[in-house]
């Protein structure tokens, strides 16, 4: 399978009938790209770099914001060294680190966020599952 | 997925000081009690004939008898569990060697026995439930650690079976309660004072300030300062009253001297806290001991038929929550300066450095909606006051706008209330953790159902 379907097939699934998330992503924690959806936002290198550093302590992020794409989100509760989300008015972003991947949700309103939180956080589980 | 339509959810928040418990939809919780309860060591139990089963007996008998009391003998080799007595009643009534015990420390569960007989308590004897039947969104605290909302949900769904659950965040609830998605909530609880900072529904966990003066410090306060002045609180159980001429009243000692101090303390607190609840006002401004030598001073009637008069406390109890450093005035009370190391800080402070920790965006919005929650906040005078010193203290573009209801109800249960408001919401009914995804994916997963 491919990292695009990874992206198409399973993230970008429909929640329900009409719905489902509006970006997804799987980037390497070097920066590379591995896949994204069609209206994914162009992330700046050092934001990448900055949520990896992020995932150990997100105090930096929650000090100065978490930017993704030149839009800043609002850091809230995460889970330490796996997981970070952030709010953004109507929408909001989930982060789950695997080995050497970060895959990344982002949703917007009727969408909630423990529903973007169980996709993303689903996904990253099955690819850390397989050493990747 | 579990939809609420025909069940109502219970909302439980279990704070500091009390539990309330009702249906979520409704304007109050039905069941209010102490967090706290009666603990016995099996040693002083006296023999009962149905032995609860946790006691441990378990028909290796009774033969041996005690020669006083000609009452069958525990045997002592059997594992010593404390009995509980929980709830208004049960702790009402004064026996021997029984300690009261808090379940809660530093505003996080600390004795998880203590909960469970709490929430037993609540669901069954108060609200009468079976929690089988209804999904329970539960408050807790905005600074709770992943361990103890696991704990939670595995003691929720193993021991009370319940369908389905929600954690949600003091702060957050309280937010909700008022209508607003975005607020700086200053929630002065019984324990401890939190301020947080809730954005878009979620709080800002890198913003929470806390100090450990809450209502029931400012009580002790009130309690040390009276009996500075010479002034005894008699616990109730303490003394009897008869009526020996019309109007006459003749007040006999009544000794109990089995009576623990935590009891006597319990007891004392209950009637220092109503002293407190009942004369207390928040100054205009600093408090002063000169200033306030003189004023008029206000009676209040003690249990014990003694009329006391409370005058410049009144007003220096209210403000250790905007001057903490007052606390050393108060004799009896000079030790509690520097326990958690750095000084304490004012109400006015935190919340001062609670949004200068978030972003700078949304400092304006937060400075504007300022929500004041919690028991203690309900005393005359809080909102004014803590609004008068932030526009002093605030920087000047800031518009400093403080929200309180202005029914001191809707204040003490402002998270209860956000509780119910939210599990009755047809949007919400999607987000429960249900017991089959607990069964499946373990109590982690309500990190990400519930964030």
């Amino acid at each position: 399978m491919s990292w695009q379907s990874y992206v198409d097939d399973h993230l970008m699934l429909e929640i329900e009938p009409g719905r489902r998330l509006v970006g997804a992503a799987i980037i390497g924690q070097d920066g590379n790209v591995w896949a994204q959806s069609a209206e994914f936002p162009e992330l700046k290198d050092n934001e990448i770099d900055n949520v990896v550093k992020g995932m150990v302590d997100n105090g930096q992020l929650a000090q100065a914001g978490l930017y993704l794409g030149g839009l800043k989100y609002m850091v809230i509760q995460g889970e330490a060294g796996q997981v970070i989300r952030g709010k953004r008015q109507q929408t909001g972003v989930t982060i789950k680190r695997t080995n050497s991947a970060l895959v990344i949700g982002i949703y917007k309103e009727p969408t909630k966020g423990p529903e973007c939180n169980v996709i993303v956080e689903r996904m990253g589980d099955y690819l850390i599952e397989q050493g990747i | 997925m579990y939809g609420g339509d025909e069940v109502s959810a219970i909302v439980l928040d279990l704070g500091s000081h009390s539990c309330k418990a009702g249906y979520a939809g409704e304007d109050a919780p039905k069941a209010v009690l102490p967090s706290l309860v009666g603990t016995m060591d099996p040693m002083y139990l006296p023999q009962e004939p149905e032995q609860p089963a946790k006691m441990g007996v378990d028909g290796d008998n009774n033969n041996a008898v005690d020669p006083k009391t000609g009452k069958p003998v525990e045997a002592a080799a059997k594992k010593s569990t404390r009995k509980l007595y929980t709830g208004v009643q049960a702790m009402g009534y004064r026996r021997d060697h029984m300690e009261v015990v808090p379940a809660l420390k530093d505003g996080l569960i600390n004795d998880w026995e203590v909960v469970e007989s709490i929430w037993d308590h609540t669901l069954r004897e108060r609200l009468m439930i079976d929690p089988k039947e209804h999904p329970m969104l539960l408050a807790e605290p905005s600074f709770n650690t992943p361990q103890h909302r696991e704990k939670i949900v595995e003691l929720m769904f193993e021991k009370y079976q319940i369908p389905a659950l929600f954690l949600a965040k003091n702060a957050v609830l309280t937010s909700f309660a008022s209508g607003r998605a975005t607020s700086l909530v200053v929630d002065c609880g019984g324990g401890s004072t939190t301020v947080a900072a809730v954005h878009d529904g979620y709080v800002l966990q890198k913003a929470i300030v806390r100090s450990p003066i809450g209502g029931e410090f400012l009580t002790d306060c009130m309690l040390k300062a009276l009996e500075g002045r010479g002034i005894a609180i008699r616990p109730r159980y303490s003394f009897k009253r008869k009526e020996v001429r019309p109007g006459e009243f003749e007040l006999t000692n009544v000794d109990f001297p089995n009576t623990t101090e935590s009891y006597r303390r319990y007891i004392q607190r209950a009637i220092a806290a109503d002293v407190k609840e009942s004369v207390c006002r928040v100054p205009d401004g600093l408090f002063e001991e000169s200033s306030y030598a003189n004023i008029p001073t206000t009676p209040y009637e003690l249990p014990d038929g003694q009329t006391i008069e409370v005058g410049a406390d009144r007003f220096k109890i209210p403000d250790l929550m905007f001057n903490p450093a007052l606390v050393q005035t108060i004799p009896g009370m000079e030790k509690f300066t520097t326990e958690a190391g750095a000084s304490v800080k004012g109400l006015p402070q935190m919340v001062i450095e609670s949004i200068n920790k978030c972003d700078v965006d949304i400092r304006r919005e937060l400075f504007s909606s300022i929500l004041l929650a919690g028991g203690t906040a309900a005393m005359q005078q809080m909102k004014e006051r803590l609004e008068k010193d932030l526009i002093e203290e605030a920087p000047q573009a800031a518009r400093v706008k403080v929200l309180a209801s202005g029914n001191a109800i809707e204040r003490r249960f402002s998270v209860w209330i956000g509780g119910s408001i939210l599990a009755s919401l047809g949007s919400f009914q999607q987000m429960w953790l249900s017991k089959s995804e607990f069964e499946e994916h373990g109590a982690s997963y309500v990190h990400r159902k519930c964030p």
